[in-house]
């Protein structure tokens, strides 16, 4: 009984290892004094103005969403048209070429960095939002891989072959059968793979420059220099963007899952 | 109009789904071309560049053996890894264990608790731990409150911050694979093993634990492959103190401008990552699946 007390306790006390640099960030935000003193003696907001007076934050926002949206698209594209290639076309030694297209995700991504930058500066692209985009995609393919490999695998490859035994072609095939059963993984694997674009630090560091940085390299950079609440400030709220995005799959996979027990019973 | 509506005979089936499949085989082409273009030729340039940056031959492995700076940073990188590996399964375990046990709301806020850090920003995170580990930040000020020091402790930059910070990023990818394994486990196998008069504890250490292997097996894999490139937490915690292979490849590539030593570096290290992707998928059986849970 007091073991079993005893290994709750410890269990709890890990968890609040886990979301301690959350309950030290999000106060440390409101704080009213000038350096990093926790708890806050006072209370302000003025963070928030320092970094709305900042237009570098903003910039770095814009350019963050000009780089994860594309990202978030091309990676649907190409990781779903990779997950149906794989699943549904009876490819030999298909977990092989899985595990290949997963490897990218699993790789430190400094090797992809500097491997990516001479390319980028080759094709005139070094600096533009298009390399980041591109060096991101390579990142997000495996995600939408992963969640649309599950969907595809999730019901029977029978009803596409139905559909076009009675006369279906490819494309209505598609958008009448495969699209309503994958696209609750699309979306998800989609958000994944923004949410990875918005918080990547090591591409953007090679492969944007001052006028296209993202969001995460900026911080990067102020936290050399000023260790101020500011930060705070911009890590509470994307701290609450991600978990509006982490609000949207949960439900979204509890909606699916709702869906596959329907399914069966 | 609707060809072939009236014979959807087996035979006309299998025809079809001969051609479907060659259809859906042309649809891996449009990813294949991009991820062979930017990331296989990109990865393949930097092996190569690494044997003849600034000239053919093995020079710049040469250095690295030397058993020089490079050499050591290489292998505190493994040794880090290993360090937070086991760090991570001493933590997840008995995390794991009681969550494998828990349901409805107390499950929830646990699981909570393991999946908000995955979409926490890892420099976001850092900074915070620079908060706590700063000279005059929450864990000094604590410690010397509580008459444990007297004076405080630099903490920053420092392995034990390092330590602290990935562990933290780590702890959710080998809670999240035991989890899976544990709530699988048959538990009247353990009520078994006690009827017939094994105490607790050795009931824990004969059947209860050996059935969690696969799972052990498989976040020890999955974490120690990830940790060998850590960047954001050793360069912001660590400093020049606890250099990874990952912060000394930036600094090679981008502030020292040696390109063919950065190269050779990150040929070690991806020799060694896909060492140990290969064993991640032997012990795993498949890409997909053990990862759903950490998306």
């Amino acid at each position: 009984m007091w073991g079993r007390a005893l290994l709750a306790g410890l269990a709890g006390l890990i968890l609040l290892y886990l979301i301690l640099p959350m309950l030290v960030v999000v106060p440390l935000s409101f704080s009213g004094q000038s350096y990093l003193s926790f708890p806050p003696q006072s209370w302000s907001l003025k963070w928030y103005g320092t970094m709305a007076d900042n237009p570098l934050w903003l910039e770095a926002t814009i350019n963050s969403l000009l780089i994860g949206i594309p990202t978030a698209l091309i990676s649907v594209a190409f990781g779903t048209l990779a997950a149906l290639g794989i699943v549904r076309g009876n490819i030999p030694r298909a977990g092989l070429i899985s595990a290949a297209m997963v490897a990218p995700m699993m790789m430190p991504h400094v090797i992809l960095a500097i491997g990516l930058y001479p390319v980028m500066l080759e094709l005139g692209l070094l600096r533009t939002h298009v390399a980041a985009i591109i060096g991101h995609s390579v990142i997000g393919i495996p995600l939408v891989f992963i969640t649309v490999s599950a969907a595809v695998t999730g019901y029977n490859g029978a009803l596409e072959l139905a559909a076009m035994t009675m006369g279906a072609n490819p494309w209505q095939t598609f958008w009448k059968v495969t699209f309503p059963m994958i696209r609750v993984g699309m979306l998800i694997g989609g958000i994944l793979a923004f949410a990875t674009s918005f918080d990547e630090l090591m591409l953007s560091l090679f492969l944007t420059g001052a006028a296209t940085r993202t969001l995460p390299r900026l911080i990067w950079e102020q936290l050399a220099d000023y260790l101020t609440p500011t930060i705070a400030a911009v890590a509470t709220l994307v701290f609450v963007f991600t978990l509006v995005l982490l609000a949207i799959v949960s439900l979204l996979q509890i909606r699916r899952g709702r869906a596959m027990a329907g399914q069966h019973g | 109009m609707l060809k072939g509506a009236n014979t959807g005979t087996p035979a006309t089936m299998r025809k079809v789904s001969w051609s479907v499949a060659r259809l859906y085989r042309w649809m891996l082409l449009a990813p294949a071309l991009f991820l062979a273009a930017f990331f296989v030729f990109p990865i393949i340039r930097v092996v190569l560049r690494s044997f003849s940056d600034p000239a053919w031959g093995l020079q710049n492995y040469e250095r690295i053996m030397a058993g020089g700076p490079y050499l050591q940073v290489l292998l505190a990188t493994i040794q880090t890894a290993a360090t937070v590996t086991a760090l991570c399964l001493l933590l997840a375990y008995p995390v794991a264990y009681v969550m494998s046990r828990l349901s409805g709301s107390l499950l929830q806020i646990a699981a909570a608790c393991v999946i908000i850090p995955l979409w926490t920003s890892a420099v976001i995170r850092s900074y915070a731990w620079m908060v706590v580990f700063q000279r005059k930040g929450i864990l000094n000020e604590a410690l010397i409150g509580a008459g444990v020091l007297d004076d405080a402790i630099r903490f920053l930059p420092g392995s034990f911050a390092v330590h602290v910070g990935m562990v933290h990023i780590m702890l959710p990818f080998m809670i999240l694979p035991l989890l899976a394994n544990m709530r699988a486990i048959d538990r009247s196998l353990l009520r078994a093993a006690e009827i017939m008069g094994a105490n607790p504890l050795v009931a824990f250490a004969k059947v209860y634990f050996p059935l969690s292997m696969p799972g052990v097996s498989a976040g020890v894999a999955l974490v120690f492959m990830m940790s060998l490139g850590f960047f954001i937490t050793p360069a912001l915690l660590g400093g020049p103190q606890h250099l990874m292979a990952a912060v000394l490849i930036e600094q090679q590539a981008n502030v020292i401008l040696d390109w063919g030593l950065a190269s050779s570096l990150a040929t070690v290290l991806l020799v060694v990552t896909g060492a140990m992707y290969v064993v991640y998928m032997r012990l795993t059986g498949n890409a997909t699946g053990n990862l759903k849970g950490a998306l």
